[in-house]
């Protein structure tokens, strides 16, 4: 990119006619080549990393704009976790009295809770992102790929702040740290992976085919049916227990139960879901190139 | 001297379709419809040959031609030219069809005032965000900020919302960012006609400076007596091809007289 330089340009009243190369120096290869995209293509790295505080920006205005004009702000990224939690252990965990494996109900949902309302959130934020952002689309140029993906990374945030409500609660449930915890980040990395695996797919889909608008929240209420939240997977019949297994949402959140609880971790569920979703990731990724070119002409 | 700006051979089609012109403003596809549309394509090109010409229309046919650096170009002719359709892919926004561009230097395209502005963010924070929406760095912001507020005239509100703003405050603030933007190859579409007369004049003279700082200029307007004054060459378009280009003043006679004929 900086081999273009201008030499002083904008100090100049105007260029004299033969002034002008000495104004430019044109790099021997063009910085962009415009053509019909072929069959395959890359994801261009280069073009992402140029485009980086783009990127920056949509994240950052994400979150400016998300609690802007509410009375509670950011507390809303508490509000919602919390209150699921005390419906949840109210119905769940004291009327029905579903299984936690022998952890407090109320912390052991909660801590399903937590990467389940980042994942869930993301989803229908990133799905909608592209209709969403429609005017950029038809204006500017950058990767679109950066579009789905700040709105996931805006919901770090809300987790990160409601991670630390559940920082104050392990005192008060008795739970101690312990060294499994170290496998939080990794888990944390999994989880925003698969979300954006899965947001990058569905907001071009939707870019595309607007029924995927109305069958999102829809697809997300039954995933969380599909995921150990509310119930753990022990409670499950062991001839039903591969279906829920195939969730790659599964390894994750019983991943930060065992972390957060300090319980065995199922290595074998973990591998499962890492490579499953980097199998999405790669996939989505790829489906999303092919279809980037006719957003500005569809959407 | 070598071009800044290489365009072979460029066609662009755009699929309108019978079904889409029924669907009116609607212009995106639902799943049935295109699954419907996938199984009954083979019958429907069986039973009336040459369908598909109905459903398609080339916004740009076969267009070749060179930009130089430093060069002023208008690009001018009847709606539905071409003119868009030809900024919007040399500016990355669509691909073309066929043919290929090749550009030698940074591209900022200015299609609409104040894309990427958001009504519940202040005038300050969407300075920033649109800048970087432009293309411009944040430290590049940082360093012009107090300039685009003084060329927007804003500063006492600079901490509202915009949604607050009167359209000409936002029209000001939008033009502001745009006009201190610093790529290669600068294109502009009709967009400079915002404001009171006052700003205008303030709008023109700042595309005067921008002309003349050596800076390459794409220029699609309606406005000729603007043409004719920042562009040194002018290219006239119809039905997506090249119609005469040269000199603006001759151009844009020759364009004058073609709806004004004796």
């Amino acid at each position: 990119m900086e081999a273009v330089t201008r030499t002083e340009a904008d100090g100049l009243a105007g260029p004299e006619p033969d002034s002008e190369q000495a104004l430019y120096h044109l790099p021997e290869k063009p910085l962009v080549v415009i053509e019909p995209h072929s069959s395959w293509v890359a994801l261009n790295i280069r073009d992402l990393w140029l485009y980086r505080e783009t990127f920056y920006f949509l994240v950052w205005r994400d979150i400016k704009v998300r609690y802007k004009q509410t009375v509670f702000g950011v507390a809303w990224a508490i509000i919602q976790p919390l209150f699921l939690m005390l419906a949840f252990a109210f119905f769940f965990g004291q009327l029905v009295r579903v299984s936690s494996d022998g952890a407090p109900y109320p912390i052991w949902v909660y801590v399903g809770i937590l990467p389940w309302t980042f994942f869930s959130n993301a989803l229908a934020n990133s799905g909608n992102s592209l209709i969403g952002n429609s005017n950029l689309i038809t204006k500017v140029y950058f990767p679109r790929l950066i579009i789905p993906s700040a709105a996931i990374a805006a919901g770090l945030l809300d987790f990160a702040i409601a991670f630390a409500l559940l920082l104050g609660f392990i005192p008060f449930y008795g739970l101690g740290l312990s060294w499994s915890m170290l496998m939080l980040p990794p888990l944390v990395l999994l989880v925003t992976f698969l979300a954006l695996a899965v947001g990058i797919w569905t907001s071009a889909l939707n870019a595309r085919y607007r029924d995927v608008r109305h069958a999102l929240p829809f697809l997300i209420q039954l995933w969380m049916f599909a995921t150990p939240i509310i119930y753990p997977l022990s409670i499950v019949p062991p001839e039903y227990r591969w279906v829920i297994a195939l969730n790659p949402l599964t390894g994750i959140v019983e991943g930060f139960r065992s972390a957060l609880f300090g319980w065995p971790f199922n290595w074998g569920a973990l591998a499962f879901s890492a490579t499953i979703t980097l199998f999405l990731f790669v996939f989505f990724v790829y489906v999303f190139r092919r279809m980037e070119s006719s957003f500005a002409d569809v959407i | 001297m070598r071009p800044i700006i290489k365009v072979e051979n460029l066609s662009k089609r755009y699929h309108i379709g019978t079904s889409a012109a029924h669907r009116g403003a609607l212009r995106y596809t639902t799943l049935r419809e295109s699954l419907s549309r996938m199984a009954s394509a083979p019958f429907k090109r069986l039973s009336r040959g040459g369908r598909a010409r109905e459903e398609t229309i080339w916004a740009l046919r076969d267009l070749t031609f060179d930009i130089m650096p430093s060069e002023v170009v208008g690009i001018i002719g009847a709606n539905g030219s071409g003119k868009s359709t030809l900024l919007k892919i040399l500016s990355r926004i669509t691909e073309p069809t066929t043919g290929r561009v090749e550009l030698y230097g940074r591209v900022a395209s200015l299609l609409e005032v104040g894309t990427g502005f958001h009504p519940d963010l202040t005038g300050k924070e969407n300075i920033y965000l649109n800048g970087a929406v432009l293309g411009m760095k944040r430290r590049e912001i940082a360093r012009k900020f107090d300039e685009i507020v003084a060329f927007a005239e804003i500063d006492k509100f600079l901490d509202t919302s915009v949604k607050y703003y009167s359209s000409g405050m936002y029209v000001r603030l939008a033009f502001a960012v745009a006009a201190h933007l610093d790529p290669d190859i600068l294109i502009v579409d009709e967009v400079l006609a915002v404001g009171d007369a006052s700003f205008q004049k303030k709008c023109l003279g700042k595309m005067d400076d921008v002309t003349k700082s050596g800076r390459t200029v794409l220029f699609v307007s309606h406005a000729m007596e603007m043409i004719a004054q920042l562009c040194e060459r002018t290219i006239l378009m119809k039905d997506g091809r090249i119609n005469k280009a040269g000199p603006s003043r001759e151009v844009i006679d020759y364009y004058i007289g073609l709806y004004n004929p004796g």
